[in-house]
């Protein structure tokens, strides 16, 4: 797995920006720059919820005693 | 009454008796114990049920026989699960049984259960705090169950509705009968080999309960106990809680329920979103607003005091100035030149600098205006900026064929000049 946030992890860091929004002693450059990364993170959540398809993969013993894994697609 | 022109055919009669003795009849447990147990070749069993005062006698069709986990036994003491019937043909009231249980088997498949469940005490295993908490937003979800039952397709079904970028890895297995356990244990070790899963669903749709005997073993439950990732339980059984249940992370009512618990609803999750992107436009604002207001508070409390500054100088100079005379009149006529020559200065330079101020403070004003993301961005305006951010102000800035950054409103976009 890539160190891509999670969709989790961009909304809780959402919620802190907001957060920190509020806190009057905020210099003006760090207010603009918890805005653009609230912007890229609410990119990244939206796209994580238009994932369209569900997808369903049956979990098979690779022939031979290899013990490995493999996926098939499945009709749901 | 009726007379004999009315007589019934035995026919009749014998529908009457089977009518009222089949019509509205439950299915009912009955224990008794076995005695003329005779099996067919056709493979049909017959048998009466006994007890000190009655006896029924029973048929176990072919089908049915066929799920005994042992041949029936004269002398045994059972529990039939059946329907009464009447066998037209001689008007014989026959209970049809489709299940039966040896009462030893009862009583010793609840001692193996407790035997289970105290060996899963003594290692901690049913501690209430080993529990693990499910992930809020899992990507990749096992689902242990017999591909050939209703449970497996409850759980797709629930996960497309509520969270449609779910990727659900079907381990297929047995759930009832001799080698259930054995396949359970396997399937779990499996989960411990695929990549990145989140959580784990190990399931079936109801059953009656001495199906579920496979989710009380103390193998399938150290094996839950074992997995690297929160199990839900969802053996489909609202009344009987089996160690299964007790061993999992979370326990469902039913496989649906079970995908409910796992998964999200996309539905709230997209409210949450939506109401953090209106709370970080609204709070930008404020900020912004917040800084412009505070600028311009400090801006005319600067000015205000240099103000005062000046004047407090003006008036000890015209003290000085109204005391000189008298003092230095005749001996300094020289110095009050001088002084009255700095003092034309002095205030006019002051007051300069206090102008100058102002001006700078309202430069600043101004570009914090054009800061304001959203006030400004929002009506259609565009930042350009270069590289390292440099804000693109005028036609010069713009080299053609070198990429530059337009930040909108809601994100920003690569741009390149075509031509200066």
């Amino acid at each position: 797995m890539s160190s891509t946030p999670t969709l989790g992890e961009d909304l809780t860091r959402l919620e802190e920006i907001v957060r920190r929004l509020e806190d009057d002693d905020l210099a003006l450059e760090s207010a603009l720059q918890l805005f653009e990364e609230g912007v890229t993170r609410l990119k990244a959540a939206q796209a994580r919820l238009s994932v369209a398809e569900a997808r369903v993969l049956q979990v098979l013993e690779e022939s031979g005693d290899t013990g490995a894994l493999r996926l098939e697609p499945m009709d749901g | 009454m009726t007379s004999p022109d009315e007589a019934w055919s035995v026919s009749r009669l014998a529908r009457a008796i089977k009518r009222t003795v089949e019509e509205g009849a439950e299915p009912v447990w009955v224990r008794g114990e076995l005695v003329g147990v005779k099996r067919y070749p056709s493979g049909h069993w017959y048998f009466g049920l006994r007890d000190e005062s009655a006896k029924v006698d029973c048929t176990l069709w072919k089908f049915s026989a066929a799920r005994l986990p042992a041949p029936l036994e004269e002398g045994q003491e059972v529990f039939a699960f059946g329907t009464p019937n009447v066998w037209e043909e001689r008007t014989a009231l026959r209970f049809n049984v489709t299940r039966v249980v040896s009462a030893a088997g009862v009583g010793a498949a609840a001692q193996a259960i407790e035997r289970a469940k105290q060996a899963l005490l003594a290692d901690g295993l049913l501690d209430p705090a080993r529990k693990r908490p499910l992930p809020p937003f899992p990507l990749r979800i096992a689902v242990i169950t017999s591909i050939a039952g209703a449970a497996v397709h409850d759980i797709i079904t629930v996960a497309k509705r509520r969270w449609p970028g779910i990727e659900l890895l079907v381990i297929n297995s047995t759930v009832q009968g001799e080698g259930a356990p054995a396949e359970l244990v396997a399937a779990l070790g499996r989960v411990a080999r695929l990549d990145a899963i989140d959580c784990c669903i190990i399931g079936r749709g109801g059953g009656a309960r001495e199906d579920l005997a496979a989710f009380n073993t103390e193998a399938v439950c150290r094996a839950i106990a074992a997995c690297p990732v929160p199990v839900i339980s969802a053996v489909g059984h609202e009344v009987d809680v089996t160690l299964a249940d007790l061993v999992a992370d979370v326990r469902a009512a039913t496989p649906s329920q079970a995908a409910e618990f796992a998964l999200p609803d996309r539905r709230e999750v997209e409210a949450r979103v939506a109401a953090l992107r209106d709370a970080l436009g609204s709070r930008t604002l404020a900020q912004v607003a917040g800084m412009q207001s505070r600028l311009v508070r400090t801006r005319d409390r600067l000015g205000n005091a240099l103000l005062e500054q000046v004047r407090t100088a003006e008036r000890r100079l015209l003290r000085v100035e109204a005391r000189l005379p008298l003092a230095l009149e005749r001996h300094a006529r020289a110095p009050r030149e001088r002084l009255a020559r700095v003092q034309g200065r002095l205030a006019p330079a002051m007051r300069r600098r206090v102008a100058e101020t102002h001006a700078d403070l309202g430069r600043l004003a101004a570009q914090l205006d054009a800061l304001s993301p959203l006030a400004v961005l929002g009506r259609g305006y565009a930042m350009a900026r270069g590289e390292e951010g440099r804000l693109l102000r005028r036609r010069a800035d713009f080299v053609p064929g070198t990429p530059f950054t337009l930040t909108l409103a809601d994100g920003s976009i690569t741009a390149r000049t075509e031509a200066s």
